[in-house]
């Protein structure tokens, strides 16, 4: 026990020699908090620019101008003559989208021949484009409706009836997990663990590699007595305390002071974030096995938690992905974090559903105790390239 | 007179080339740098292109609650089958049924048609709720499901209402005219499909060639200060031309990078039918600026980094920054003031920006002015900062040899 205790307290002296590590957990952690929780604070796209091509020169359609100015979401910077100035203004990123009112558009609705209004939107920005593509839409059915409903109060029709026969049929939206669809709840819920995960990975590599490039890891055994376990464990230890205490912070600042939606338990999310941090740390620490030389571990690890994100299926799911990749998505943490959070979440799913993600958490686990003679070796025999 | 200037120019000439050799030798002999330059810098390409192979997200499976059985139900769920966007593969009986589906994630929709259905329907001012509920753990699932049932709604909503104003006497024509208020129609410019990949994966592509350069430079930089000092001394010298060592790297990496650049920007789409259609050449010509801005980016910031590894270990995390800040998944528009601004700093930024313009949008390079002017300024910026931060650690490291000399 003694053993133990030298090893950690050998740990926490190299932790705060550097500021690397505290720079490259804490800070960098509290620095993506910061960035993406105030980048977003707004929840969804707002002032979305687009322009207008008016080419109906009515009060009615400057009043649409000053409608669609009305709303949040979108902000008309133009009113242009010629469908051909709006064009522009979009290739050049300037709109998300614009919207063409034809020639006497207003004078003949309710006649037989109508134009049609076009709404054209740059969907090389989705998420400007289809913000503003929504937003335009429901003015222009608002506009319709009025005039439509216009014609039936004339017939002489009450009020009442008259919304019924316009809307025969209404669609009602329920938007299950995230009722306000808020953008920082369906990003951020999946992209700071994401972040975390690099951290975990790239710290865990680097303090094991950096002894070996050192060559200290003779001095760090010889804390331990000798024992191969006692050294792993008693260097890990700090690490895992640090990165589970990022890990329920990071779950704090959404689930209570955010309040980002949660149907299920807090206790299940922290333990979904205990797991995760876990079996990430583990499959650093395999990855620094298999490979014990420092740059090119660091290199693999970065790669390969570059691409949890896109593969743990958050925002592209991963039902939409090829057969093969759809299989890749399971090796990566990250990806079980995130079916685990969904499920307890959003969804407040039966524990069942959260057992199978939970065994894989734990196979990572095991993962070390596939390296553990390469690395022991490479401690002792300090036999792979360092430079 | 004129033989000394011609000499001091052969000189220079003579300098450049052999940083510019010498850091080409670097490169290559270090496994590391090649496995990011060239493994991650053409093989991320690949891999993305693979995960958002499909683009668009198709029968996304749901289930159905039809409460009303009747033909008016029937024939709204068989028209929204129809749609491409959903498969439904779950007939319910009862609400709880369908939400213990969708608990489990077999389902992420549910559409619920209440009993009165088609009594409301049949009647002239009747009005029928319909309910969808949909699963908001990835926005795809909600857009697929939501956008399609409005769509089959809409249709069903103005086949109801002709109907009915025919029953209340109106000639077809009239109807259809009160119907169709305002006719509408939707045009996706530049880049039609609208789907997944073709809006991410080209700014990905600038993410890639930028954090590839941004990493790989830093390793390089760390190296060069663990062995020997080469980073502040002329190969083979004691000799300190913080120009020359500054501008002969840079093209080395340039060289390089636009041979990557020309792979990763120009064939990459084509191959993947992604969206492209800009002028090649234009797209090769704003590479040249966004990448010596990169290049001098990386430079000036890899002067903190002290070991080979350090680099990476600090700064891969703000690599989804530098992709958030960008503006393409969140829109530029929709970003705060100060973030705005710390994105112009960053030639990710404009080179993504500037390559949607002439890729995506097909502007020409005169068209895309704006980016093109912001990265050679941001170019000649980095290129200063880079210097003087060269020069001046340069003359610490020196005094750190003077007193190590003095005390021994």
């Amino acid at each position: 026990m003694s053993y133990l205790g030298a090893v950690i307290k050998r740990e926490l002296k190299q932790m705060f020699a550097r500021p690397l590590y505290i720079f490259s957990s804490v800070v960098i952690m509290l620095i993506s908090m910061f960035f993406f929780l105030t980048v977003m604070k707004s929840g969804s796209p707002q002032n979305m620019p687009i322009a207008i091509v008016d080419l109906d020169h009515s009060s009615m359609s400057r009043r649409l101008v000053h409608e669609i100015n009305a709303t949040q979401s979108v902000k008309v910077v133009a009113v242009t003559a010629t469908y051909e100035d709006a064009r522009k203004l979009m290739q050049k990123g300037e709109v998300y989208g614009f919207l063409v009112v034809p020639e006497d558009f207003y004078a003949r609705i309710g006649s037989q021949r109508r134009p049609t209004m076009h709404f054209y939107v740059n969907y090389a920005y989705t998420v400007g484009a289809s913000t503003s593509y929504k937003q335009m839409l429901t003015m222009v059915n608002l506009a319709s409706g009025a005039a439509h409903r216009e014609v039936l109060r004339l017939k002489g029709l009450p009020d009442r009836q008259v919304m019924n026969i316009i809307q025969p049929i209404v669609l009602e939206g329920h938007l299950i997990g995230n009722p306000y669809a808020n953008y920082p709840v369906y990003l951020l819920t999946t992209i700071l663990p994401g972040i975390l995960g690099i951290i975990i990975t790239m710290l865990t590599i680097f303090s094991i590699g950096f002894e070996l490039k050192m060559s200290t890891s003779l001095k760090w055994m010889h804390t331990a007595g000798d024992n191969y376990v006692i050294a792993i464990i008693g260097k890990m230890i700090p690490y895992t305390v640090l990165f589970v205490a990022l890990g329920v912070s990071c779950n704090i600042i959404l689930y209570e002071f955010m309040h980002f939606p949660v149907a299920g338990s807090h206790w299940m999310l922290a333990l979904n974030m205990l797991f995760y941090v876990l079996s990430t740390q583990c499959l650093a620490f395999t990855f620094i096995g298999l490979l014990p030389t420092l740059r090119d571990a660091i290199s693999v690890g970065a790669l390969y938690s570059m691409m949890s994100f896109s593969l743990s299926g958050f925002t592209y799911p991963k039902m939409g992905m090829l057969p093969f990749v759809q299989a890749l998505t399971n090796i990566f943490p990250l990806r079980h974090y995130y079916v685990n959070y969904v499920f307890e979440a959003l969804m407040d799913a039966p524990l069942e559903c959260m057992l199978p993600q939970f065994g894989i958490f734990m196979i990572f686990m095991l993962l070390p105790l596939t390296i553990h003679k390469r690395l022991k070796g490479a401690m002792i025999n300090l036999n792979f390239p360092k430079k | 007179m004129k033989t000394r200037l011609n000499k001091k120019i052969i000189h220079l000439i003579q300098d450049l080339w052999m940083v510019f050799t010498e850091e080409l030798k670097r490169v290559f002999r270090d496994p590391g740098v090649v496995l990011i330059f060239f493994v991650a810098g053409l093989g991320y390409p690949l891999v993305y292109n693979f995960i958002y192979w499909n683009d668009t997200l198709t029968d996304v499976p749901v289930a159905v609650v039809d409460l009303s059985c009747s033909p008016e139900s029937r024939r709204f769920l068989h028209l929204w089958e129809a749609t491409p966007d959903i498969a439904i593969t779950h007939v319910c009986t009862s609400m709880a049924e369908a939400e213990d589906l969708m608990r489990r994630q077999k389902v992420h929709g549910i559409l619920f048609i209440p009993e009165d259905f088609d009594d409301n329907l049949a009647t002239i001012s009747g009005q029928s709720h319909v309910s969808l509920y949909a699963d908001m753990s990835s926005f795809l699932y909600m857009k697929a499901t939501y956008m399609s049932a409005n769509m089959v709604m809409l249709d069903e909503m103005h086949r109801v209402q002709i109907d009915r104003y025919q029953r209340m006497g109106m000639g077809p024509e009239t109807a259809w005219a009160l119907v169709q208020g305002a006719p509408y129609e939707e045009v996706g410019l530049f880049c039609p499909s609208g789907g997944y990949s073709s809006f991410l994966v080209p700014a990905m592509l600038i993410m890639i060639l930028h954090q590839t350069l941004f990493f790989g430079i830093g390793m390089l930089a760390g190296t060069a200060r663990e062995e020997n000092e080469t980073l502040y001394f002329l190969p083979g010298s004691r000799r300190r031309s913080v120009f020359r060592l500054i501008f002969g790297r840079a093209v080395a990496y340039l060289v390089l990078y636009l041979a990557i650049a020309a792979i990763d920007v120009l064939l990459i789409p084509k191959l993947f039918h992604l969206p492209h259609v800009g002028n090649p050449w234009d797209i090769m010509r704003l590479m040249v600026p966004f990448l010596l801005a990169a290049i001098f980016f990386s430079m000036t910031v890899s002067l903190f980094v002290r070991n080979r590894e350090t680099g990476m270990v600090t700064l891969v995390a703000t690599t989804l920054i530098i992709f958030f800040i960008s503006g393409v998944s969140w829109p530029q528009a929709s970003l705060p003031e100060a973030w705005k601004w710390t994105s112009y700093l960053i030639p990710a930024t404009w080179g993504i920006h500037g390559f949607l313009h002439i890729n995506t949008m097909g502007c020409t390079l005169l068209e895309a002015a704006k980016e093109y002017y912001a990265l050679w300024i941001l170019a000649g910026g980095y290129f200063v900062t880079a210097s003087i931060g060269l020069w001046i650690s340069g003359l610490i490291h020196e005094r750190k040899k003077k007193q190590e000399a003095i005390t021994e």
